[in-house]
């Protein structure tokens, strides 16, 4: 886990929320450019899944493994999930799934923060 | 806000369709939590408390029956959905007031500690929301049938 890139997860995934939750109140589905801000956060994930896979094989482990791991798969695949309901979804409906999912994600980095180094709390 | 938004199509009135279709992704989230938690705690430290890890899978699989229920159409799902949220919430009140009455019962925390305290308090509200929602639907599906 780098910290910085937490941080920049967590403000990423907070200002999508935002937008998503404007977008249904507005009355609008999913649009392109959701897209685009929802494979940032993808990529903005999946680097912080190499890196704490990369610190762990390293030798540096969080106090629960089998949890953090558990953690960073899910994490790591909310953004596609939330994605794929936005084009079931084609309503306003849409983007207040990816808004929840958004919310969501910030709360399970502070879980991952607190397991991988518990002196943090 | 625009105003009401339009009422799903007489002929197949869906319940995983507009808010459903938040509520089917919420109670998702739900399920697996309590799932992936209660798979953890039992295979982990079943014996330091049995009772609360035994609940968490309980709800886990509620949360479960209740995210496909509603996804699914047609009365008989809609029925096991609105059973299952009527569970859950019987579950949130009962274990919530049980642990905050007699904490001794709960060394470890469950979803429904404490009224869903430690998740932001969605356990209590999301059955409301299901029961609420699968009235509405079944309202809309009676609707379209007499007109039918």
């Amino acid at each position: 886990m780098v910290d910085g890139l937490t941080t920049t997860i967590e403000i990423a995934s907070l200002a999508l929320a935002v937008w998503c939750l404007v977008s249904t109140v507005r009355d609008q589905p999913m649009v392109v450019p959701h897209l685009v801000a929802i494979a940032v956060l993808e990529l903005l994930l999946i680097g912080q899944a190499v890196v704490s896979t990369v610190l762990m094989v390293g030798g540096e482990r969080p106090a629960e493994t089998i949890t953090f791991v558990g953690y960073l798969a899910t994490v790591v695949l909310i953004p596609p999930a939330c994605a794929v309901w936005g084009f079931m979804e084609r309503s306003r409906w849409g983007p207040a799934v990816i808004a929840f999912a958004c919310l969501i994600l910030p709360v399970m980095m502070v879980r991952l923060e607190q397991i991988w180094d518990p002196s943090v709390l | 806000m625009s105003s009401e938004s339009a009422p799903p199509s007489a002929s197949a009135p869906a319940s995983r369709s507009g808010p459903g279709r938040v509520l089917v992704a919420v109670y998702a989230v739900f399920a697996l939590a309590a799932t992936a938690r209660a798979a953890v705690q039992i295979l982990t430290r079943f014996d330091e408390a049995p009772l609360a890890y035994l609940l968490s899978a309980l709800a886990g699989l509620v949360y479960l029956v209740a995210a496909v229920g509603i996804a699914r159409t047609g009365r008989t799902s809609h029925r096991v959905a609105m059973v299952s949220c009527a569970v859950e919430l019987a579950g949130v009140l009962v274990v919530g007031s049980l642990s905050v009455f007699d904490p001794a019962a709960f060394p470890d925390d469950t979803v429904w500690s404490r009224y869903g305290s430690g998740y932001l308090f969605i356990p209590l509200v999301l059955p409301v929301l299901g029961l609420l929602w699968l009235r509405r639907v079944g309202r809309l599906d009676r609707a379209a049938q007499r007109t039918a």
